[in-house]
């Protein structure tokens, strides 16, 4: 009575085709992460010393370190950090806790997705008019992390907002009811149940950082500098322009380094990623539902 | 780990806050991450400080003086610990746009203002002062392979300009080994790029514009790589550039005059015929670092570096 017909047996089969095609898919995403952090170790391992760390570049970047590199680098990506998450948070709130559903609130939306699909050339052309020449910061750390937390912006805002979303409206209602303001509300109840997820909107936003070349080409970043920066206002130079500067305009650079260049900014992202990610895990295992 | 021990302790310490202050608390509060921001910084501060008083000089623009302009940097900034130059490609237009905007000191060139930017720039309140560095000398390129020894610019704009009618290298008479297929590949650059403009003015003559279908690459050192590695190439670039894999023809001005090789000599002589000086401006006459480190540039020992980089002296140095 319960023997499987050949209706039955055909649709196992295809269910198991298809199993095996998403499956497949699924490994042909890992492929090219496996493959560029394979080379990457295999081929800029060796760079990897102290000294290129920790040193200055030296015979026209052929050789030495890169350490205003990887200075300039944390520069920009703290700068955009403290100008963007703030403001970020801050409109993600009342977008989610305060804004009714009207239509200012609808434009604000469609701005915010709109400003996170302009290309990163076309946020570099805005920085260069606004932050370098405009407010005559010059091309400087401020102007060049400015205009990366322009870009950033949207990432913050959205990831802020989903997570805001998700902390039970019964919470806040429990609050209301206590006669808390929406403000006590936000800070005691809305903000501590939400943090992970700011903080993934947070790490995306160092991983964007630290690897965008164009809008800092203009803005702030330099092909070669002698010294670290001291302050906002100073010029860097950062690990993604200096990793394309190497590769595409300087003669003669030995083979490993450009690759090792590329594995220290991968290195770096995946630790403050991990940073982030063990603190966000930590955080969300204090969950109380 | 290290993250987890930090956030322990402030949970830790939240706990302890909110408990006495008789809440129960739901999870941890926020407000960690802008203090962490603000620690980094003070940290990255401390490190990068210490350096004492300096001037910076900013000094952008061509793709083909970068090399050179970072060498001069690299070298000023051991001998003035005072004067730091900082430097930054993009190509000429790039470095005059920065001069008109007056965002730059000192702008790179590989081809001379032109009146309508010279205009802009006073408009500005720049007034560009111009300074020959050095000099250029375009070298054409071929794959090792290549039995071709020697071009006129005749032949280059034929095969390089509008209207042009070659297309493989049969055409010149000659076979090029592992190039099956026959066809030439015209390796140039992109277009703002000065050396594009450059080769243009030299080769095809101000009207003429290049010809659709060549691979347009983006660095000096781009155009020589593909060259070396592809039997099938012409390219044109900086002949600082060349490698010891690469091939670079004497070049003929017109059909029967002499071919000269690009060397530093014909390039100083004028007799090599895709040559060109190399600028600096700064925004009227350069005083203080600005001036000595121009001074500098132009000194023998500022000379000796651009002739160690493959370009051509502005006078007869001694370097030896």
């Amino acid at each position: 009575m319960f023997e499987a017909t050949a209706q039955n047996r055909r649709n196992r089969k295809v269910e198991g085709l298809f199993r095996l095609l998403f499956l497949w898919m699924t490994c042909m995403l890992i492929l090219p992460v496996a493959l560029i952090l394979g080379v990457l170790i295999v081929r800029g391992g060796p760079a990897i010393s102290w000294e290129f760390l920790f040193t200055q570049p030296m015979n026209n970047m052929t050789a030495g370190g890169i350490l205003p590199a990887l200075v300039g680098t944390v520069w920009l990506v703290v700068v955009a950090l403290i100008a963007s998450v703030p403001v970020g948070v801050a409109a993600a709130l009342y977008l989610s806790e305060y804004a009714p559903d009207n239509r200012l609130t609808r434009a604000i939306n469609l701005a915010i997705i709109n400003l996170a699909g302009v290309p990163s050339i076309v946020h570099a052309l805005f920085g260069l008019g606004a932050f370098v020449i405009f407010f005559r910061f010059g091309t400087s750390v401020l102007a060049a992390s400015l205009t990366l937390a322009v870009m950033t912006l949207p990432v913050v805002i959205v990831a802020t907002r989903e997570s805001l979303q998700t902390v039970p409206l019964a919470f806040r209602e429990a609050c209301w009811n206590m006669g808390a303001t929406r403000w006590q509300t936000i800070r005691k109840i809305v903000l501590p149940n939400s943090i992970s997820g700011i903080l993934t909107g947070v790490i995306l936003e160092v991983s964007r950082t630290s690897g965008e070349t164009a809008p800092i080409m203009f803005t702030g970043a330099a092909f070669f500098l002698p010294f670290l920066p001291q302050g906002v206002l100073d010029q860097t130079m950062a690990m993604s322009l200096h990793l394309f500067v190497i590769s595409t305009q300087v003669p003669d650079v030995p083979e490993h380094m450009p690759f090792g260049v590329a594995l220290v900014l991968i290195s770096m992202v995946l630790a403050m990623n991990g940073i982030s990610i063990a603190f966000r895990v930590y955080l969300r295992g204090r969950k109380k539902w | 780990m290290a993250a987890l021990r930090v956030a322990d302790l402030y949970g830790l310490f939240t706990n302890r806050r909110l408990r006495s202050a008789g809440v129960k608390n739901l999870t941890t509060r926020p407000a960690l991450a802008p203090c962490t921001l603000a620690l980094a910084a003070a940290l990255i501060a401390a490190c990068g400080g210490g350096g004492g008083s300096r001037s910076l000089i900013q000094n952008k623009g061509s793709d083909t003086l970068v090399n050179v302009a970072q060498a001069w940097a690299e070298e000023y900034a051991a001998l003035r610990p005072g004067t730091a130059v900082a430097v930054t490609g993009g190509g000429s237009g790039t470095g005059i746009a920065a001069m008109i905007n007056g965002t730059v000191d000192i702008a790179n060139s590989s081809r001379k203002m032109k009146d309508s930017e010279i205009e802009l720039a006073r408009g500005n309140g720049n007034e560009p002062i111009e300074f020959v560095v050095g000099y250029d000398a375009l070298a054409v390129y071929l794959h090792p392979d290549n039995p071709i020894d020697e071009v006129s610019l005749e032949q280059l704009a034929a095969l390089y300009g509008e209207g042009g009618d070659v297309d493989t290298w049969s055409q010149y008479g000659v076979e090029v080994p592992g190039c099956g297929s026959d066809e030439i590949v015209r390796v140039s650059r992109q277009n703002n790029s000065g050396t594009y403009v450059y080769f243009r003015e030299a080769v095809l003559g101000e009207r003429r514009d290049f010809r659709l279908g060549s691979r347009d690459m983006h660095g000096s050192k781009d155009v020589v790589d593909l060259v070396e590695n592809t039997p099938c190439a012409i390219g044109y670039s900086g002949f600082a550039y060349a490698t010891d894999h690469v091939k670079m023809p004497c070049v003929r001005k017109a059909e029967d005059g002499d071919c000269v090789s690009p060397s530093v000599d014909s390039a100083i002589d004028g007799s090599y015929p895709i040559a060109r000086p190399l600028f600096m401006y700064t925004s009227g006459q350069p005083e203080g670092a600005i001036r000595d480190y121009i001074d500098w540039v132009l000194s023998d020992e500022g000379q000796c570096i651009i002739y160690e980089k493959g370009y051509a002296p502005r006078g007869d140095v001694d370097c030896s």
